[in-house]
């Protein structure tokens, strides 16, 4: 499973339940007894934090660093590659000027299950450098900032057969247009 | 001004709001409708991006800030019980800003100038790559220039309502410069007057913003915010309208290194994204403090923590810029992480905000539910459905599969401001009706009202959303055909639709209730 259903999977659980909490929130607010107006609501601790809102706080707090490490974990291949295992085994250069992906060969030759850094250069706009399955869905991508800028990102390819590329920034109406098929090729072990 | 005044002003302002929201929603529907790669005989890219460049400023500084603006000339002189500080300058701020909009509106229409919002240096500039007109570089960037001249205006308008004694006073006192107001601003929104009370050891002193309301304080703060991102982005304006301007010479040369791209990206994303958290999340949590606790006749739950938490929200906003860049990998890595961490941060704060917006209802049960409680409890599902989501795709890792695709700008954007910031504006207006027009809106069909705009706003999003989980990209057209992302796309049409039609009963509601002529007639000059 690609990693981005998992996290969308996640996320609809959580909201799942925040729209639930939200729902019962609202039956029971308006049928629960009357429990003493204002001095209810301003009720306080000396400190200034209620009880509920003090672990609320902490709840929040240990989600917040949780998400963090996870996030920072090697879990998801886009940080392993870049914080983890940063060495490539082979790069590929490419160019981009006037609406147009300037490839070294085509389709590029990548072996499967090895470090691939991607260096893409862009002579004029600000495009975006972006790897599609056959089916359309994602592999990766980045920006491309123009020049002196070089971009750079490495990646490593579990599954064998052709990929898109597409330009995944804005940059002018021809846009959409920038998009090269079978761009690239990643060729299984000993093939 | 007299309150009668006020009224009218909030009520011109708001009606052009609605008119400018009713105007994105075209928009929006036009534009959905040409991804699905309909209609494009009748428009090309360049006019579909044309369209897509105009939508958020008509969208945000049309809809959100004339709305916002209307309600706060209202409510800061009401909760403050004094008059606002120029009657000149809130309408400078009013029809500066429909000027603006009018000429970004006409512009891109006429010329199809289509650099789109995030204005990336050097696209708005690429006069020979993407066949602009310098003419409608410098046309854009006037617009542009104009709707942040408006907002500079009501803020200084709005600080100097708050900050500056009375005029009778005042001018007794000689405390009328923008000096003042600038030094008082400063000292009471980031409680550095606290800080200095701290320093020279004053025993048990109480920080400034404790004199005013948490609504008051919400506004001030907020408007930090939003008054450094006019003055980002106006800036921008004014560099496009220079080099169009430069560009209309004979002999003139095209430097596109003019400006580093990356420091640019910075600097402006640093700015843009100030509105996010001034407009959308300060000013939000303001409205919800003063709307909850006025409809439950209670006092707000936990007073001074969510002045601590309106703060840190400030002080927040100033450091999460980055997460708008953590694709570009030039940025250095420290910056990324700094992007990610602050944006977590936002969990807190906002949080906290829904925490004591709900422990008030909760504290008053058993509530009877009036529109605006209903349209503040279907807000706050919003920021949850839309926050969660920009938290998830803040992160560097998850980035290289989210960012510029439709589930930044769907279940994030589009969530956010249209089921969370819109419904909470949609609270205030029904809150203030009464008051400003003596008469009460049809509460079932402002049911209807609240239903389908919160389900089409949140089927539109997540179906967006969820085609940005399989690849699809916002900001693109698919000429070849959508493929596996289509069926999210007609969804989202469905959503669309429902919202469309939510807004379409708010407006029958309006009109019936007061009459399509009292519109007309608060338009003409006032007896």
């Amino acid at each position: 499973m690609y990693p981005q259903f998992v996290i969308e999977a996640v996320y609809f659980l959580v909201v799942s339940i925040v729209v639930v909490f939200l729902v019962v929130f609202y039956v029971l607010t308006r049928k629960g007894r009357h429990v003493g107006g204002p001095e209810r609501a301003v009720h306080e601790e000396p400190g200034g934090m209620g009880k509920g809102e003090k672990r609320w706080l902490y709840f929040l707090f240990a989600v917040a660093v949780v998400g963090n490490l996870l996030f920072l974990s090697p879990a998801l291949p886009s940080i392993r590659y870049t914080l983890y295992e940063r060495e490539a085994v082979m790069t590929v250069v490419i160019e981009v000027r006037d609406y147009r992906f300037y490839l070294p060969e085509k389709p590029i030759r990548i072996p499967v299950n090895v470090p691939v850094e991607f260096v893409v250069v862009s002579d004029d706009l600000v495009y975006g450098f972006g790897v599609f399955r056959k089916d359309g869905t994602m592999v990766f991508q980045m920006q491309v900032v123009p020049k002196p800028y070089l971009n750079r990102i490495i990646w490593v390819f579990d599954q064998p057969g052709l990929y898109d590329i597409r330009s995944t920034e804005y940059s002018g109406p021809k846009h959409p247009w920038m998009f090269v098929t079978d761009a690239i090729e990643v060729v299984g072990e000993g093939e | 001004m007299n309150e009668e005044e006020r009224k009218i002003l909030s009520l011109r302002f708001v009606v052009v709001a609605l008119v400018f929201l009713g105007l994105a929603g075209i928009e929006g529907l036009l534009m959905r409708l040409r991804i699905m790669n309909l209609l494009v005989d009748v428009f090309d890219e360049k006019h579909f991006y044309s369209m897509m460049t105009a939508h958020p400023f008509v969208g945000v500084y049309g809809w959100a800030y004339m709305a916002v603006m209307g309600a706060f000339y209202f409510l800061v002189p009401y909760v403050l019980n004094k008059d606002i500080y120029s009657k000149r300058a809130a309408y400078a701020s009013f029809w500066l800003m429909i000027l603006g909009i009018a000429t970004i509106w006409t512009t891109t229409f006429l010329t199809h100038y289509a650099p789109l919002y995030t204005l990336y240096w050097p696209i708005p500039l690429a006069v020979d790559l993407a066949g602009w007109s310098p003419i409608a570089i410098v046309s854009f960037g006037a617009g542009v220039s104009l709707i942040l001249a408006g907002v500079l205006v009501f803020f200084f308008n709005m600080f100097a309502t708050i900050f500056l004694p009375p005029r009778v006073l005042s001018e007794t006192i000689k405390k009328r410069s923008a000096v003042y107001v600038a030094k008082e601003l400063i000292l009471t929104a980031f409680n550095i007057d606290k800080l200095i009370a701290r320093f020279r050891k004053i025993p048990q002193y109480t920080s400034r913003a404790f004199e005013y309301p948490v609504f008051v304080v919400a506004v001030f703060r907020g408007c930090v915010d939003t008054t450094l991102n006019a003055f980002v982005i106006g800036g921008v304006g004014i560099i496009l309208m220079s080099v169009g301007a430069y560009y209309l010479l004979p002999g003139a040369v095209q430097n596109l290194s003019l400006i580093d791209p990356l420091i640019y990206k910075n600097v402006f994303w640093w700015g843009l994204d100030l509105i996010a958290d001034g407009n959308v999340l300060i000013f939000t949590a303001g409205t919800w403090y003063l709307i909850v606790p006025l409809m439950l006749n209670s006092k707000l739950y936990g007073e001074r923590v969510v002045r601590t938490v309106i703060l840190a929200d400030l002080v927040v906003s100033l450091f999460v810029w980055n997460h708008h860049m953590l694709a570009d990998t030039p940025q250095p890595f420290i910056l990324q992480i700094q992007g990610q961490v602050f944006t977590w941060g936002e969990l807190l704060t906002m949080g906290l905000t829904i925490f004591a917006v709900l422990a008030t209802i909760w504290g008053a049960r058993p509530v009877k539910y009036s529109a605006p409680l209903k349209f503040v409890l279907a807000s706050i599902s919003g920021y949850a459905i839309g926050g969660l989501a920009g938290i998830i795709q803040a992160n560097y890792a998850s980035n290289r599969f989210f960012h510029n695709t439709q589930w930044v700008i769907g279940i994030h954007g589009h969530i956010q401001l249209l089921v969370g910031l819109s419904l909470t504006i949609f609270a205030a207006i029904y809150a203030l009706f009464p008051l400003l027009t003596g008469r009460m809106l049809n509460e079932r069909l402002a049911d209807i009202h609240l239903l389908l705009m919160t389900i089409g706003g949140v089927v539109m999003g997540l179906a967006m959303g969820m085609a940005g989980t399989l690849g699809m990209l916002r900001r693109m057209l698919y000429p070849m055909g959508l493929g596996i992302y289509e069926p999210f796309m007609n969804v989202a049409l469905l959503g669309a639709l429902m919202m469309a039609t939510g807004f379409a009963v708010f407006l029958i509601n309006v009109i019936r209730t007061v009459g399509l002529t009292t519109i007309i007639k608060l338009f003409l000059p006032q007896r």
